[in-house]
């Protein structure tokens, strides 16, 4: 069983106060802390897990600068066997389809069983890398998927849709899987799991490697163009209710007593 | 672009809402570009297309029982068959969870660009721009498409009001399947409905909810004695049911549970669009936030900028103290 895991490597925005950069093209990443995509942490625990259950090899795969090597040193950590860390300077400003495409390239060359991806990433919000990907390799695909079982060169799976309902489905292999957050317990590495692989080398590899068109790759293989970027107008929204945080406590109380809403 | 197409989508033989927003941004690129509207029906049923001919002037049918549900390489085979011949067009769908599973692949096989989870549309000097969020839904993006002649958006829940139109009569063309679903290697076996819990929080008129900002560790039963003092009942984001914290049941959002209470107090969550779709009635909505910039804080009646673990404590022990 040879399992393909595509990890993101995110900027950390959830919390962060972002501004946008003075070509309106980006927001300011400089200070921002960067880790693995939530969706793909469960991904590689799911990799790991199959591997567990019916053997097989996990093989992670991020398009991601240099920089992104702890969070593939993470993953080797969380089981997988091998991690490969694909950059050139050509990819800069690439969308979703540019990155399929390097994706598609890099493992249309090695055997692949299963691939698994997060179901979408937390800076693009796109959800679309997935089914890019298993479309250009021609493999079935499934989004949103809450639990994987393999057997029998076939992928048992549900998935989610909408109001607590799922749809139970199956895949011949090989095909990709994009995961839910939730369909698994990441678990928990110790500095001392990390220290272990730390003899494993992480081949960077670059796009002659890979053996892609340069016209495909990066700003010129995209076929999405950001205009611009900008904050959300203010709008209405709440109004805020000022003081230190007992005051202002006090003074919510009194209004959902005024309200109506205390129950 | 010289078409705009409108997939139709439906579950349980019947055409989802997603379908009429779709055709409402449909109608409005439809009248920028001055072209026809034309809406695609995959079903098991094409009398189900009697209902969109009344809002489409055109309806294409492809009918087959593989079309039961939404499979997602049926759909991708078929539309690359049945839009061969099509030239350029913009093509428009819901952005749901059946429809997540097909439009990156489709958008591939169709040698189109794909802009996902679109709030906005329009085409300016014949050029088509839709508006997007990035980064935790914290940042608007305006995207355009790169000398691409097809396009394929996936359209917001409520970012397009659908009114009925005042019937149109619109033709109704059936197109053979051209597919052999036997060789599909994706295949649907059934529908699974989530387990119901104990609580039901989809009847409470008074929600306490908790997302992420309460922490990895947190004491949840300072939020669940919040939740009993105002009289409601406690419910959470996706993140809380990921990190087994609370039960499925508890979820409020898109692919949780959908809630209609007076008093939503949302408590450490940012207000992404999958958590605030499963919020309806517009209730008196607070929310406690460290983030000013938390989008929570845009759809929210009042707020308060600052740590939950300060803010709850004290506010438990006020509404007790005023309920006397
Ligand atoms: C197809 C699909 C379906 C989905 N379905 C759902 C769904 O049904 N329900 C759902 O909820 N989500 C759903 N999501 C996920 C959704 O997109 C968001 O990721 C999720 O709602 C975020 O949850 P959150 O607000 O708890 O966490 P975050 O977005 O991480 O927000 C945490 C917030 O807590 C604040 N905070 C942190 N510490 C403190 C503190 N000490 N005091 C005060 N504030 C603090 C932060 O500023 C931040 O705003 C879905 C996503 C997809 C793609
Ligand atoms: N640069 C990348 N490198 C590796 N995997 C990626 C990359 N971008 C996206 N992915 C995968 O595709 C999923 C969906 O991402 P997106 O389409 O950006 O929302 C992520 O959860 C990752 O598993």
């Amino acid at each position: 069983m040879n399992i393909i895991v595509c990890m993101k490597w995110t900027p950390d925005t959830s919390e962060a106060d972002l501004t946008v950069s003075t070509t309106a093209k980006d927001i300011k990443k400089d200070d921002l802390d960067y880790d693995m995509n939530d969706w793909d942490r469960f991904a590689i625990e799911e990799a790991a897990q199959i591997k567990e259950k019916v053997g097989g090899k996990v093989t992670v795969v991020s398009l991601a600068p240099e920089e992104s090597e702890d969070m593939l040193r993470e993953c080797l950590a969380r089981g997988a066997d091998e991690a490969f860390q694909i950059w050139s300077d050509q990819m800069e400003g690439g969308d979703g389809y540019a990155m399929a495409s390097v994706l598609s390239q890099f493992i249309k060359g090695r055997p692949h069983d299963l691939i698994l991806t997060g179901t979408l990433a937390e800076d693009d919000g796109a959800g679309q890398l997935g089914g890019m990907l298993a479309a250009m390799l021609d493999i079935p695909s499934a989004t949103l998927v809450s639990k994987i079982e393999i057997k029998d060169q076939k992928a048992s799976f549900v998935r989610e849709l909408e109001g607590g309902l799922y749809e139970s489905m199956e895949m011949d292999l090989p095909c990709l899987i994009a995961v839910a957050t939730g369909l698994n317990e990441p678990r928990f590495v110790s500095i001392r799991a990390v220290r272990k692989v730390t003899s494993i080398e992480i081949p960077n590899v670059g796009i002659d490697e890979i053996g892609i068109d340069v016209g495909k790759v990066g700003q010129s293989g995209a076929r999405v163009e950001i205009e611009q970027v900008s904050l959300p107008p203010e709008g209405e929204g709440a109004e805020i209710i000022k003081g230190k945080p007992e005051e202002a406590a006090a003074r919510l109380a009194e209004i959902l007593k005024e309200k109506g809403a205390i129950g | 672009m010289e078409n705009i197409y409108v997939l139709a989508e439906h579950r349980k033989g019947v055409i989802r809402d997603t379908t009429w927003e779709a055709i409402a941004a449909g109608r409005k690129l439809s009248s920028e570009l001055g072209v026809e509207l034309t809406c695609i029906l995959l079903s098991a049923n094409a009398a189900m297309a009697e209902t969109l001919s009344t809002e489409a002037p055109r309806v294409m049918v492809v009918e087959n029982p593989i079309f039961e549900t939404m499979n997602s390489e049926a759909i991708i085979k078929t539309l690359k068959e049945v839009l061969k011949p099509s030239g350029s067009y913009v093509l428009l769908m819901g952005a749901s969870n059946a429809i997540l599973d097909f439009a990156p692949g489709l958008s591939v096989a169709l040698d189109a660009a794909l802009a996902t989870d679109c709030f906005a549309a329009e085409v300016r000097n014949g050029k088509l721009f839709a508006s997007r969020q990035m980064y935790s839904y914290k940042i608007n993006s305006l995207v355009s498409f790169k000398d691409s002649e097809r396009v394929v958006l996936t359209i917001r829940a409520g970012s397009f009001p659908y009114a009925p139109s005042d019937a149109v009569k619109g033709a109704i063309e059936n197109v053979a399947c051209p597919i052999d679903p036997t060789s599909l290697r994706k295949r649907f076996i059934k529908y699974v409905e989530a387990e119901k819990g104990d609580v039901d929080i989809a009847s409470a008129d008074i929600i306490v909810s908790v997302g992420r900002g309460i922490g990895d560790e947190p004491d949840l039963d300072v939020f669940q004695s919040l939740a009993d003092t105002m009289g409601g009942v406690l419910a959470c984001s996706r993140p809380i049911v990921d990190k087994n914290l609370l039960p499925k049941f508890h979820q409020v959002g898109t692919s949780g549970v959908e809630v209609k209470p007076k008093v939503y107090l949302a408590l450490g969550i940012s207000g992404a669009f999958q958590h605030l779709g499963g919020i309806k009635g517009s209730p008196l909505l607070v929310a406690v936030n460290k983030d000013p910039r938390a989008p929570i804080f845009r759809v929210a009646s009042y707020g308060i900028v600052g740590d939950l673990n300060e803010v709850v404590p004290v506010l438990n022990e006020k509404i007790k103290s005023l309920k006397g």
